[in-house]
């Protein structure tokens, strides 16, 4: 259900103001479902036709409608980390080539000119009816695309290490497709067919956007459709605008950190300010570390993602468009060379997965003495990535396990936190533990909430989890992980949740189910283990919010 | 044994009205009653001896009691007992959020209580393979603890358990001792993927014991009655419980799988739409039943289509069901404007307390029906047959405020409701046609419900769909599905075996435990050899793959599964991979007890096209922002030739038909109405 407050007296004077501009809010309405049905189309069509299971059962994916200058109008609800990131694809395709023609498809992934991080490969293509009437755009996070470690996303030190990397190039020319191009991709893949039929099932996604595109063109005509789509923005815009008259003056600073970036041990700032000035949010990341020499780089775009995802939330309405008009009325400070800007060609892997969750945190943290009624403390604020490969003894065959965790939610002003969730910047699925211990040579052992984990308040966090994984074969195990020492942090009185905590136990110990951390590892590390070893895992719990009541 | 001539009921309990559909000798009668919240059984008791149905007859009932007790979180105190190291099972999930951009979330509702969730040591790998045995000791603790904690029915939901129930079986047995009502999770859902599998079986621990105590008193009930005008000789009258599959389930089967009658709600309709269609010669056909607070549509291409993907709740439930899109408009949806001026309709619902504006209980919300009542599209004096009066003047008032604030006429914004809820429902449609790779262009459309033959020739417009067949008797529909459902039963167990690898011989001895297990349920519902089919199918993937496709099978021949799965992967995904290793992943079985489906009786034709004859008023609709003039018809005064043009509204006791401008309506041999546009 959405919410659905009745509007104050300042709001009917924008409903007025909205109505003047000439447009029917009826037909916005039915705009708005249309457009959006149009990305959810093309999303069905990519999810159901996809071949990896990271598309199909984790819905790792977004498509999108842009209009005719590029600008977003319309954007599947899949994940947010590629919410920013979409627009800036569109402008790289379209800086690169000038103009696309009719049948052109343009491929890409690289984070320093359209993408995010590598495994991500979008594809644009544009509509024309007899004029241009935008572009459709999908994103998909493809398994392999090549570079040291399967899954392309080791613990690198430049970008070249984590595969291989697509600026903008036509897929597809005039409806002709460019088999060389398709050849090179999954030629530099560990998993080529696999590869194959996920950019298959993008390309069907794309056409479908295609033909969905053109039928609204026909039925309401290419004017109409054009004058929607700016009115659609408009309308977007001021529904921030109403948000952006709810922020009190001044700047609102806050500051947190990453643990450390898997080679050198030390925390690395992330700071940010909010302001809101004539109708405008300003939002500074001066003051941010320098970027670094391990992979938790963020590039522009998923900053930017970050901050899109968070303003959306704050609109706490989920029937509103995700379109440019949202973001338009938002103004955002980058300095290059910064953790949260860096540039080519530092790694960026861990950057989309894990500081993307820690720009979430500082910028509600600052929200939060903005917005106090609407922002909630900390939650996990990272996706405990645990990858495990080796030799299956049952097969003789390779095996590569990657898997997130969920873990605890903040505590909101108005609700506790959700206990063992995947949240903010991600929402995939986990792997069921029978579909694990089939497919690989791995025994889970526990999988348990860790009670007590989420920080305590009128409202407490929710509980991270625990998951502890027996290895039956040699394997070698890598964990990206945060918040091991930085604990996500309480609001309005309420207590931190707690860190999360890594482990390994060389000798399995039958019958006790609660066996206590032997050795204790790093966030970020790579290790070989022998077959027997358990390797185990703590989630954060989320931050609790308000004074918990005495005793 | 059944046969042609058993009479049967089909009876309905919806929110409002209690419906009866019975079929005696190819007669059929139509019967309502106001339905009675706090007793169900009492309306359909007292219908039962209102018709005065023959002592054979079969009760095909559709009930929505297991349903309730999930939405109302009503069931029983369930205890739940899981593996050491996963009691956290049913919390965890699938470890997502509800929702991607909102921040706070109200707590998840947990059908077992935390302090009854238990793990005993115990250990199976996937093979089947004992690797930690069961501790009993522990075990008795533990149910002694769920006892004192005040469980009223157990949940058993062991890691690998489908491979081997040993240890189920032991846990089932020590609390059967202690008097415990105990579902298996290796005899309700024998396959893998444990949260699922927990979900749906700890959900029939929580509503079959209501399930059993409702039909306990139903039977009493009926057995009163029997002293009564009708005497069923013992054994011979029997009661059936729809399932969301859209099959029929003895009762004693539903007091122990009541999960199967979870999402049961829609399935009557669906069934009723789909026989009403086929007999008048519409096999590829898309429901659109639209209620007060949502609208259900389904697709049927030559048969209906069933998924295991249901939920409830947030709860998964992987029994078969009719693939359902529900969304949360109806005709109770509220229109309002949000911060940013646009129109919006739902998804807050009226629903029938206090109800649109116009019903005069109170609601002072613009609702869909207030909208078509402004608009002419629902006549005041003729709604549920003058039985309930239609305020107008309260739903102009509802108009009026929110017209103000948009900038718009009251008929403007009416007119906007309308399109907008439209568009909602349209979407609907768009997901269970084209988003599952079928063009909607090629189906009829078959509305039903209070309000879907309202709304349902402005969809077929937008959607291009060329034919709405509106059924003779659109509000009973869910009542006649029931009388003519099938008997099924639904077999399935997760094998995880290399296809290559699968020999003919272990095939069939996977599959014989459970052709027998079926077909032996059937025929102990009476059902004859001869009404008896058995089917069955393979879920096939290949080796690393996370989704399955079911492939039909004859033979046990592994070779040709394998290649009816390449066929089958070619065909929905575009290619497929013969030299890469299949997995055989589950077995399923559906042995089914096909029920005669009875011709209806059809009337005399009319005497010539002109359908005057039936015409009862006159009144104007508004369409593009002109009022027209539109004949009313009564539609029993309907025969079969007749044909109608739009603009026009044509009214009965249950449904009201707005026949738009450029559509005709031609009455079919059964009595539907037939719509097409004048331009095809």
């Amino acid at each position: 259900m959405a919410e659905s407050a009745l509007p104050t007296e300042s709001e009917l004077n924008d409903c007025n103001r909205m109505n003047a501009m000439n447009h029917d809010p009826v037909l916005l309405e039915i705009m708005k479902s249309l457009l959006s049905a149009v990305a959810e189309e093309m999303g069905a069509t990519l999810g159901r036709t996809a071949y990896s299971p990271n598309i199909k059962e984790r819905r790792d994916f977004s498509c999108a409608v842009f209009d005719p200058v590029g600008q977003l109008v319309a954007q599947a609800s899949h994940i947010p980390v590629h919410l920013g990131a979409m627009p800036l694809s569109v402008s790289a395709a379209l800086e690169r080539f000038g103009r696309l023609d009719v049948g052109d498809i343009v491929v890409l992934n690289d984070p320093y000119f359209g993408g995010s991080h590598l495994p991500d490969i979008t594809m644009i293509s544009p509509v024309y009816a007899d004029a241009l009437l935008g572009y459709v755009a999908s994103r998909a996070h493809h398994a392999d695309v090549g570079g040291m470690a399967p899954g392309s996303m080791p613990l690198a030190t430049e970008l070249y290490q984590e595969g291989l990397i697509i600026p903008p190039v036509k897929l597809q020319s005039a409806g002709r497709l460019n088999e060389g191009v398709l050849d090179l991709i999954t030629r530099n893949s560990r998993t080529p067919a696999e590869r194959h039929g996920d950019l298959a099932a993008q390309i069907a996604a794309q056409r479908i956007g295609e033909r969905r595109l053109r039928e609204l063109a026909d039925r309401y005509s290419a004017d109409v459709l054009a004058d929607y789509m700016g009115h659609l923005c408009r309308y977007g815009e001021q529904l921030t605008i109403t948000l952006i008259r709810r922020i009190p003056p001044g700047r609102f600073g806050f500051n947190d950190y990453l643990d450390d970036d898997g080679y050198t041990n030390h925390d690395l700032r992330i700071a940010a300010t909010v302001e809101a000035r004539d109708d405008q949010l300003w939002i500074d990341f001066t003051g941010t570390a320098p970027e670094t020499i391990g992979s938790v780089n963020a590039v522009r775009s998923v900053t930017l993602s970050a901050v899109f995802y968070v303003v959306r939330c704050l609109l706490k309405d989920d029937s509103a468009p995700t379109n440019a008009g949202i973001f338009r009325p938002v103004r955002v400070t980058l300095p290059e060379g910064m953790l949260v800007n860096a540039r080519f060609p530092r790694a960026v892997a861990a950057g989309n997965v894990e500081t993307s969750q820690r720009i979430v945190d500082v910028l509600l943290g600052a929200f939060a003495q903005a917005l106090p009624e609407l922002v909630p403390a900390a939650s996990q604020g990272t996706m405990n990535n645990l990858l495990i490969g080796g030799v299956d003894p049952r097969t003789g065959e390779r095996f590569a396990y990657y898997e997130t965790i969920g873990g605890g939610m903040g505590a909101a002003p108005d609700a506790a936190g959700l206990s063992g969730v995947h949240v903010h910047m991600t929402n995939t699925l986990n792997t069921p533990v029978e579909a694990i211990e089939y497919a690989y040579p791995l025994r889970v052992t526990r999988y348990e909430l860790r009670r007590g984990s989420g920080g305590a308040g009128i409202h407490r966090g929710g509980d991270g989890l625990y998951r502890e994984i027996e290895v039956l074969a040699d394997a070698t195990v890598t964990i990206l992980s945060e918040r091991r020492r930085h604990a996500p942090y309480g609001l309005a009185g309420g207590a931190a949740g707690a860190p999360g905590q890594n482990w390994r136990l060389e000798a399995p110990r039958t019958g006790d189910p609660l066996p206590s951390p032997a050795l204790p590892l790093p966030g970020k590390t790579t290790f070989a283990t022998t077959a027997g070893e358990r390797i185990g895992i703590a989630t954060p719990g989320g931050g609790g919010w308000g004074t918990p009541p005495a005793g | 044994m059944l046969d042609h001539h058993s009479p049967v009921v089909g009876i309905d309990v919806g929110g409002t009205f209690t419906d009866f559909v019975y079929l005696d000798d190819n007669r059929l009668r139509i019967y309502k009653l106001l339905s009675t919240r706090a007793d169900p059984s009492r309306a359909l008791l007292d219908g039962l001896a209102a018709l005065n149905v023959a002592s054979d007859t079969v009760i095909a009932h559709g009930t929505t009691v297991a349903t309730n007790a999930v939405l109302e979180h009503t069931g029983a105190r369930v205890g739940l007992i899981t593996t050491l190291g996963f009691r956290d099972l049913l919390a965890i999930g699938r470890q997502t959020r509800p929702s991607l951009y909102r921040l706070s979330f109200p707590p998840r509702w947990l059908p077992v209580p935390d302090e009854l969730c238990h793990a005993v040591p115990e250990r199976v790998a996937p093979d089947g393979r004992i690797i930690t045995p069961l501790d009993e000791t522990a075990t008795e603790t533990v149910l002694d603890q769920l006892i004192a904690g005040g469980a009223e029915s157990l949940a058993v939901c062991l890691l690998f358990s489908f491979a081997n129930p040993t240890h189920e079986q032991t846990i089932k047995r020590l609390a059967a001792a202690r008097g415990l009502m105990v579902s298996l999770s290796s005899e309700i859902l024998p396959e893998f993927r444990e949260f699922e599998r927990a979900s749906t079986t700890v959900l029939n621990a929580y509503v079959s014991p209501l399930m059993a105590r409702y039909l306990d008193a139903l039977e009493g009930g009926i057995q009163r009655l029997d002293a009564g005008n009708w005497k069923p000789q013992a054994g011979r009258h029997r009661l059936w419980i729809m399932q969301s599959s859209g099959g029929i389930l003895g009762a004693a089967a539903a007091r122990r799988e009541a999960v199967r009658t979870l999402l049961s709600g829609p399935a009557g309709g669906a069934t009723g739409a789909f026989h009403v269609a086929a007999l008048a010669g519409h096999e590829r056909i898309i429901t659109f039943d639209m209620g007060g607070t949502s609208t259900d549509v389904s697709l049927a291409d030559g048969q209906i289509r069933r998924t295991t993907e249901g939920n409830i709740e947030g709860w998964p439930v992987r029994v078969p069901m009719i693939d359902i899109h529900t969304v949360g408009a109806g005709g109770g949806s509220i229109a309002w404007a949000d911060a940013a001026g646009a129109l919006r309709v739902g998804p807050q619902s009226a629903g029938s307390e206090p109800g649109p504006a116009c019903y005069g209980r109170g609601g002072h919300h613009l609702t869909v029906t207030d909208a078509n009542l402004l608009l002419g599209r629902l006549d005041a004096a003729h709604f549920l047959a003058g039985r309930m009066t239609l305020d107008i003047a309260a739903a102009e008032d509802a108009a009026a405020s929110l017209a103000a604030t948009l900038g718009l006429t009251p008929i403007a914004l009416a007119e906007g409701v309308i399109r907008v809820a439209n568009a909602h429902m349209e979407q609907a449609i768009r997901v269970i046609s084209i988003e599952r790779g079928f063009d909607p262009r090629q189906f009829t459309l078959v509305p039903f419900g209070g309000a879907g033959p309202m709304h349902a020739l402005d969809l077929a417009e937008a959607l291009h769909i060329g034919q709405v067949l509106i059924p003779r008797t659109p509000g009973v529909l869910s009542a006649l599905g029931l009388a003519l459902a099938d008997f099924t039963v639904d077999r399935s167990r997760t094998l995880m075996w290399p296809l290559a690898e699968t020999t003919p011989r272990a095939l069939e001895q996977a599959l014989l435990p459970l052709l027998a297990d079926t077909r032996a349920a059937t025929l102990a519902e009476g059902f004859a050899e001869g009404a008896l089919q058995l089917t069955w199918a393979l879920d096939l993937r290949y080796r690393g793959q996370s989704f399955e496709l079911t492939v039909p099978m004859e033979t046990c021949d592994p070779a040709a599964a394998a290649q009816r799965f390449h066929q089958a992967h070619e065909r929905r995904y575009g290619y497929a991979r013969p030299d890469a290793p299949v997995e055989l992943v589950t077995i399923r079985v559906t042995a089914t007890g096909v029920r005669p489906k009875p011709a209806f009786p059809r009337p005399a034709p009319a005497a010539s096209a002109d359908p005057r004859p039936a015409q009862v008023g006159q009144t104007r609709l508004a369409a593009g922002g002109a009022w027209l003039a539109a004949p009313i018809y009564e539609r029993s005064l309907l025969a079969p030739g007749h044909i109608l043009h739009g603009p026009a509204l044509i009214v009965q006791e249950d449904a009201t038909t707005v026949l738009i401008p450029g559509w005709h309506a031609q009455v079919d041999p059964w009595l539907n109405l037939l719509c097409r546009p004048n331009r095809n």
